[in-house]
């Protein structure tokens, strides 16, 4: 384990240094992560406004704010991208290069994924507070919701990140993926609480997110962190639903790979 | 002791087709075919420990998949094989830190940064004591001659650079077993020469086994007592590379250079001319002949100087395979180029002289048949 812990360190250094150096990449990549919560962010706090109540799906101005703030966040640490990577990873050969090594290359594709966060924070947390500073959240959780929070973040992240790598695996059979990424980033944003909160869905939707595992990635742990998880009971079965989709979706990952592997045929590389 | 057994290995891909055009481009989308394509047929040979050994055939002969399947890249589809005594595609970590397979066309260094991040991360990942690391390295760097381009980053680095350094990054921890699948390709000559040099180098010092393939014939002669053909899949030859001369090559080149043009000499009948030009002949002929040949011209002719020579190795394989697949319909070919091969010695392999061994619907298609590079040139020059 050590060996493999040494490897991954490995890993993870050398993508921060090859993020460093593309700095304007990491820039536009930093707004592209602020753009996308702050015009839905605009466009659901003119909606409370314009309604007698000034709340729209049981949501105040301020309300929204803390919703789309907290996402933000959770959509930064959460994020992952493989769905699209293994195909581009297979027809360029690279795959082989990584297959090559006495290590699975889940191992590098984590450690690539940490060091996009790490080597991006730099640029969006200053991005966030301005975020915060402009827009005013208003915040309602507790200290047992802020810790719970955090866990449910690392869990979102966990399930985001596996699930998107299971699915990448069809790669080994249809080789040309990014269709699918873009159909499941598409889930992840809806059913994900990522376009509007769940509870602005109608009742059937709502439902069939909650059944999904895009809920327990993004809109359970925002929910969360902004106090909107009443109680504590609440929040530890949220907690629960998601360890057991993280844990099916490894042993998913386990047997999909056996079988990926034997299909696997190397053809750019 | 045998560190490559591999036994009646078998591959075989299921690849889309469709003809050309748009209507069929149209049809394909609801409606797929399929074709089966053997790639590697009833494969087996071993390798004993130490042994450089060179894998040739043309594109497409499935030499590249057969060492798929040995580094673990690929499972067979039937067959066995085993490389350090590990099953290859059972992946093993242990059978995978001590073997290494260098595809040239393939990189294994991080393109964005300098070479010397992309070595310490291949440490890590090996698990390779620091001390070992640094030793490994030094000695690598000195052989290889890299210690100017190590701060570089790899995307700025030269073809011939980059391939040094992606030598260097799959010896870093020391394989048993290397598989080097085109090594040499796109360097210029200097360079192919250092990396031979550096090859059997490596050869000698830590008793490594390695099978290489090459279309360079260059890399192979310098390289390997030991050569195995393959061709569709199946294995045609396994031997000493002189005794694959002898037997494929019954015949010498002769080029004479001539004091005045001569009008009217035929040369055809001395032999097969293969090129004329000003005063300069080359001219095959059977090699139990080649003395008689050679007392006629110099006395039918003013010979100014003459040269009697074993034609290049490359020119007598790709005269083999390219006779073998030339011209006419499939049936004739197959027929005709197992008589050629057994003409020339070769062992008949196992159904060739049927022809559908060659025009096998399960069999890899060629659109780029042919050796390349050296290999272009065949029949041009002696």
């Amino acid at each position: 384990m050590m060996r493999v812990l040494r490897a991954f360190a490995a890993y993870h250094r050398a993508g921060v240094q090859t993020m460093f150096q593309y700095r304007a990449e990491i820039v536009l990549w930093a707004i592209w992560g602020l753009v996308n919560p702050a015009v839905l962010y605009a466009m659901w706090s003119s909606a409370a406004e314009s309604n007698p109540d000034h709340t729209a799906a049981g949501f105040s101005r301020g309300e929204f704010a803390a919703y789309y703030f907290v996402l933000m966040i959770v959509g930064h640490l959460a994020a992952a991208w493989d769905a699209y990577e293994m195909g581009y990873l297979i027809r360029t050969g690279q795959l082989s290069s990584l297959l090559l090594r006495p290590l699975l290359p889940i191992w590098k594709a984590i450690a690539d994924n940490l060091s996009y966060k790490v080597a991006t924070l730099l640029f969006v947390v200053p991005m966030w507070f301005v975020f915060a500073w402009v827009v005013r959240p208003e915040f309602k959780a507790a200290w047992w919701q802020l810790g719970l929070g955090a866990v449910a973040l690392v869990f979102g992240a966990i399930l985001n990140f596996m699930l998107g790598y299971l699915v990448s695996l069809v790669a080994f059979w249809a080789t040309k993926l990014d269709a699918m990424g873009e159909v499941y980033f598409g889930l992840g944003m809806f059913l994900g609480g990522r376009f509007a909160p769940l509870e602005a869905l109608p009742r059937p939707v709502y439902w069939i997110a909650a059944c999904l595992p895009f809920r327990w990635m993004f809109a359970f742990p925002s929910e969360l962190l902004m106090g909107r998880t009443a109680t504590v009971a609440e929040a530890v079965a949220g907690l629960a639903i998601q360890a057991a989709w993280i844990l099916g979706v490894i042993a998913a990952f386990k047997v999909c790979w056996a079988v990926a592997l034997k299909h696997y045929t190397a053809v750019s590389g | 002791m045998a560190q490559i057994e591999v036994n009646q290995l078998c591959k075989t891909f299921r690849v889309p087709e469709r003809e050309g055009g748009f209507r069929a481009s149209l049809r394909s989308l609801w409606r797929r075919t399929y074709r089966d394509v053997r790639a590697v047929d009833h494969v087996s040979f071993t390798v004993e420990e130490g042994e450089i050994v060179g894998f040739l055939g043309p594109n497409g002969a499935g030499k590249t998949t057969t060492l798929k399947m040995l580094s673990g890249l690929l499972h067979p589809t039937s067959g066995e094989a085993r490389v350090l005594g590990s099953v290859p595609w059972r992946r093993e970590a242990d059978y995978l830190r001590r073997m290494s397979m260098l595809m040239g066309q393939r990189s294994q260094l991080v393109w964005d940064l300098p070479a010397m991040d992309s070595f310490l991360v291949q440490a890590a990942v090996y698990g390779i004591p620091k001390d070992v690391y640094q030793k490994t390295l030094n000695e690598l760097i000195e052989l290889l001659d890299i210690g100017g381009v190590l701060k570089k980053q790899v995307r700025t680095l030269s073809l011939g650079e980059r391939m040094k350094c992606e030598i260097c990054i799959s010896l870093l921890h020391r394989p048993a077993v290397l598989f080097l699948d085109e090594p040499t390709i796109g360097v210029d000559i200097t360079m192919q020469a250092r990396i031979r040099e550096f090859i059997a180098n490596y050869n000698r010092r830590h008793g490594a086994t390695i099978i290489l393939t090459s279309h360079y014939m260059a890399d192979v002669t310098a390289l390997c007592k030991r050569i195995i053909v393959i061709d569709h899949g199946r294995l045609l030859f396994d031997g000493a590379l002189s005794e694959l001369s002898a037997r494929l090559a019954p015949f010498k080149v002769i080029t004479i250079d001539l004091d005045h043009e001569v009008d009217g000499y035929d040369f055809a009948a001395m032999g097969h001319l293969l090129t004329r030009a000003d005063r300069k002949v080359v001219i095959r002929v059977p090699k139990g002949q080649a003395a008689a040949i050679t007392t006629r011209l110099l006395s039918d002719l003013p010979v100014l100087d003459l040269n009697i020579q074993d034609p290049p190795i490359e020119d007598v394989i790709a005269r083999a395979f390219g006779e073998r697949r030339g011209e006419g319909e499939m049936g004739a070919r197959a027929a005709e180029a197992a008589g050629q091969l057994e003409e020339i010695g070769f062992p008949n392999p196992e159904g060739l002289g049927h022809p559908e061994a060659l025009s096998h619907p399960d069999t890899v298609s060629h659109p780029d048949d042919g050796f390349s590079a050296g290999m272009d040139d065949r029949g041009s020059q002696p």
